[in-house]
């Protein structure tokens, strides 16, 4: 089924560059729409039973005499991942039908975000850290081209800093990933790059916290964690929706997996040792942002920053390192890839229909548009985390997880969430209330609405029916305590 | 080491690939002083012929190993491989040399007949242990390369590269052929597989140094560079991309070939002293190439800074590491390989200049050059899915497995800075509208040639073990001497 899926994605953004330029929309749509199919399909042939085991596992030898081979399986963590791949990548394809911004160059412009897909679909279902690392690559270069092509204002000075950013932390995680191999050669006489293989390594305590930190470099830009934040606004900010859709919705998500996938699992004595660290981190990371949110004057850069801020609960609900936790982060993970891809879509259509992202320009002008004002009000609270929105299960379980450590950090993560309602509201208040507005405005209609309901209408179905998501990881976070237990004698 | 002189008959076979381009140049070369200038249809045709032969050759030959003409000559796998990739490289080079130098009005037949003997030289240069051989094919091959530069004889620039190239080009060979009298001092062998038998003394302290330095020349290491990019930029733009591919390959292997002979307490200090050269070549060369303007002073520089990651491979000393100093050689020949044969194909067309501000646009000028050589920029980069990713990748490998951590780190901030000029260029490429209308258009040959190129960097990135193999079997081959 993986290779199926890959293979999918490769031909059909290869085939985008042979097709008339008028069509390749509707062929890039069909790809899309077929992974789509394919990765629901597989979900009749995926064992519950059994989510926190790797399913649909295949291998091909890639150089064998080092161990890398594109070994290729998922249990039920990376299905959700893939699930948010394929509905995003239809989605942002779908909206990009009827947005000017990218109407040129369509050939290139579909088959770049082909290729993000392919890449996206790679990272979350390769089981070799090099094969990982190629596929984590692999998105770089088309996000670049579609910030740097049909990005907005400054897009060749943002899209330039994402690649900088990303390309020289992931040098670290590519050394990281070799320091590995060949330890895993000193002890066992030959390489592997092997996930499987490099876990059941006993590293030194020394060696163990170095290679983690090489992977945190990597990751925590990725994701990012506050220091390291800044070239996600300008990048998010001058992308194409499109773009910042997938960057929002998936590309954050393969930092917070990795950290998930590797760094606690291959380095579980350092992971326990640095709870603290990394869960405070998490919290300074939401309050910071969230405080730099409210200080934005342009739409997408707000989302933009809440972005970082809903990363804060990724990071520090994973590290409190208990099932609760882990579930969170999962759970927050998806909410925030459905919500933050609406909020970029939202800001999309107001630019489509004001021309700017001036957020005092663009006061009050969903009461113009009343089902693009419905649509962004459910993907607004799902943020906010009320219930019965999908972010509320992610906050929630965090706020228990935190209990389980103490009382007072509950109450901190109590507050950071609070901090990340204020400026959910803050911009419902300025797109909602205080209109004067005498200008009439489209409503939003077509492909536009359509993708928008495919981003918004699982958002309120996973916060009303939280155990369908569940179903994939709930083994799955006992199994990574237990994994953890049974190494270092964590609580 | 012979007792006694007994008289050798020379195993022809193995030595008939480089016979063949001999005999070739040869012909050429009596063929244009009997018609006074030979017609370029016969030059291309007879060098064509002779290169593929001389492929055949090698694929006939392939995985043979032995000595000839008193162990002056080794075949083994490592030369088999290396020189493959060189006849390769310099049979594409003739695709594309001739459209070149009729737009600039410089035709002349010399070119035919130097390009086989410079080929010789390197072909040698990758198949022997002789000091006595490696420095006379070194000034083969570097006498073909002064003559080739100074091919634009109208040209100023090209005189100069030619002038500097010469001079520190001659130091370079003074200073390695001193150091060879000096190893020969200390071991009374020219052989350098007997060279370091004989423990450590202060001669073969002195000799190892002055050897390095006149590689380092040639290699354009920092700091002995200073020549390089004039040279590069001075040659027309064929030659260069020739040098720096096939020069670059010819004189890293013997190096290569030298790394496993070298044992002991010397080996420390000389890896050492690598690892510094690497380092600052990497840094020096990467910060240097943020400033240029010139598309092809800029490559010179990258060129610089891709010595300094071999030399990062080499200085491991480890079977990893000259792995993937072999493998990262093969990958860097190829890619800027093309890329200079990108610029050469870009600078028939009349408003043209080497400056980086014509790239402006590329995309909407020509799609066709434009995505070889984005290809190849990404390569350079070290990013995936193409072979300079994987070369990349097995310098860190063998980096991390010898622990120099100091040194990785070093790279990466190096590959960092690079990322800086490449982006730059790929931006100018496909962000930006093109500021004049140029008209380019790539013939339906060199279209195909440069797509088989482009392709050839992409899935040698997917599937390496086809690159990976033999490169891997022929360091074995050193090391298990």
């Amino acid at each position: 089924m993986l290779s199926s899926l890959l293979i999918t994605c490769l031909l059909g953004a290869l085939l985008s560059l042979a097709i008339k330029e008028s069509l390749v929309k509707f062929w890039a749509l069909f790809v899309s729409s077929l992974t789509l199919i394919i990765v629901f399909a597989g979900l009749f042939w995926f064992d519950f039973s059994r989510a926190e085991s790797f399913q649909f596992v295949e291998s091909y030898a890639v150089i064998k005499e080092l161990g890398v081979s594109l070994h290729l399986g998922v249990d039920g963590f990376s299905y959700v991942m893939l699930i948010l791949t394929a509905l995003t990548s239809f989605a942002s394809i779908l909206w990009s039908f009827s947005d000017y911004q990218v109407s040129k160059r369509q050939k290139e412009y579909y088959f770049w975000l082909l290729l993000t897909e392919l890449g996206l679909i790679g990272v979350f279902s390769s089981l070799d850290l090099i094969v990982f690392y190629v596929f984590y690559e692999l998105t770089l270069i088309p996000m670049f081209f579609v910030i740097g092509i049909w990005g907005y204002s400054k897009r060749v000075y943002s899209a330039t800093k994402f690649f900088i950013y990303i390309f020289v932390s992931s040098l670290f995680l590519l050394l990281g990933i070799t320091a590995l191999a060949s330890y895993h050669a000193f002890q066992r006489g030959y390489y592997s790059f092997s996930y499987l293989e490099l876990m059941n390594l006993r590293l030194e305590p020394g060696f163990e916290l170095f290679v983690f930190l090489l992977f945190l470099i990597a990751f925590a830009v990725k994701t990012p964690l506050v220091p390291f934040h800044t070239w996600l606004p300008d990048a998010h900010g001058d992308a194409p929706t499109a773009g910042s859709v997938l960057l929002a919705a998936v590309l954050l998500k393969m930092g917070t997996y990795a950290l998930l996938r590797f760094n606690i699992m291959l380095f579980p004595q350092v992971s326990t040792a640095l709870v603290p660290v990394m869960v405070l981190w998490g919290i300074l990371s939401i309050v910071f942002s969230a405080w730099f949110t409210l200080s934005q004057t342009n739409v997408k850069r707000f989302v933009a920053y809440s972005s970082i801020s809903h990363m804060g609960f990724v990071i520090s609900a994973m590290f409190m390192l208990n099932s609760v936790g882990i579930k969170a982060s999962i759970t927050e993970m998806f909410a925030h890839g459905l919500t933050s891809a609406g909020f970029f879509m939202m800001a999309g259509l107001i630019y489509s229909r004001l021309n700017t992202f001036d957020l005092s320009t663009s006061k009050g002008s969903l009461i113009k548009m009343p089902a693009f004002a419905i649509l962004v009000g459910m993907i607004a609270f799902s943020s906010m985390g009320l219930p019965g929105g999908s972010s509320f299960w992610g906050k929630f379980l965090t706020i228990l997880a935190a209990r389980q450590y103490s009382t007072n950090l509950a109450i901190l993560v109590l507050l950071a969430a609070f901090f990340s309602a204020i400026y959910v509201l803050y911009l419902v208040k300025n797109l909602y209330l205080d209109s004067k507005r005498e200008d009439n405005l489209k409503d939003v209609s077509g492909s536009t609405l359509y993708s928008m309901i495919i981003m918004s209408a699982p958002a309120i179905m996973v916060g009303l029916l939280p155990f369908l998501l569940f179903l994939f990881y709930d083994s799955y976070s006992e199994y990574v305590i237990s994994y953890l237990l049974k190494l270092s004698g964590v609580r | 080491m012979q007792e006694f002189i007994t008289i050798e008959i020379p195993d022809l076979l193995l030595l008939m690939p480089e016979l063949i381009v001999l005999f070739t140049g040869f012909l050429i070369f009596t063929l244009d002083l009997a018609f006074r200038r030979v017609s370029h249809i016969v030059g291309i045709s007879l060098s064509s012929a002779g290169y593929i032969a001389s492929i055949m050759a090698l694929l006939l030959i392939y995985g043979k190993r032995g000595e000839t003409l008193y162990g002056l000559y080794v075949r083994d796998g490592l030369s088999t491989t290396f020189q493959l990739l060189l006849v390769f490289l310099t049979l594409a080079l003739l695709v594309f040399f001739y459209p070149y130098f009729k737009k600039r009005l410089s035709l002349y037949p010399e070119f035919y007949y130097i390009l086989n003997f410079s080929l010789v030289g390197a072909m040698f240069l990758v198949s022997s242990y002789n000091l006595i051989v490696l420095y006379v094919a070194l000034e083969a091959v570097s006498i073909g390369f002064y003559i080739l530069t100074a091919l634009l004889r109208g040209d100023f620039q090209s005189k100069e590269g030619a002038l500097k190239y010469l001079i520190l080009g001659g130091l370079s060979i003074a200073l390695a052929s001193y150091g060879a009298g000096f190893m020969y001092l200390h071991s009374g062998s020219l052989d350098l597989r007997n060279v370091f038998l004989y423990g450590q003394s202060d001669a073969l302290i002195l000799g190892l140094v002055f050897l390095m330095v006149g590689f380092a020349i040639k290699l354009g290491a920092v700091p002995f560079h200073f020549w390089l990019p004039d040279a590069y930029q001075g040659a027309p733009t064929p030659i260069t991309a020739f040098m720096a591919s096939v020069g670059k390959v010819a004189f890293f292997v013997p190096i290569l070939r030298m790394m496993p002979l070298i044992q002991g307490e010397i080996l420390r200090e000389w890896t050492l002293a690598i690892a510094t050269v690497s380092a600052i070549t990497m840094i020096y060369a990467n910060l240097v190439a943020l400033n240029q303007t010139d598309i092809k002073r800029l490559l010179a520089y990258s060129s610089i800074a891709n010595t300094g990651y071999v030399l990062a491979g080499i200085s491991t000393a480890s079977k990893t590491g000259l792995k993937a100093a072999g493998f990262f050689l093969i990958a860097y020949a190829i890619t800027s390989f093309v890329s200079f044969i990108v610029v050469a194909l870009l600078e028939r067309f009349n408003d043209f200049k080497t400056e980086i501000e014509a790239f402006l646009g590329l995309r909407n000028i020509s799609p066709a050059y434009a995505s070889v050589l984005a290809i190849s920029i990404i390569s350079l980069l070290g990013v995936p899915p193409t072979v300079g990713f994987v070369a990349k990748a097995l310098i860190f490998l063998s980096l991390a497995e010898s622990k120099l951590w100091l040194l990785a780190t070093v790279m990466i901030v190096a590959t960092g800075i690079s990322a800086g000029y490449y982006l730059k260029l790929l931006s100018k490429m496909f962000m930006f509208e093109p500021k004049s209308s140029m008209n380019v258009k790539p013939s339906a040959f060199e279209r195909l040639t440069l797509s088989i190129f482009g392709l050839l960097l992409v899935l040698l990135g997917i599937l390496p073990i086809f690159l990976f193999e033999p490169v891997s079997k022929s360091v074995e081959a050193i090391l298990s001497r």
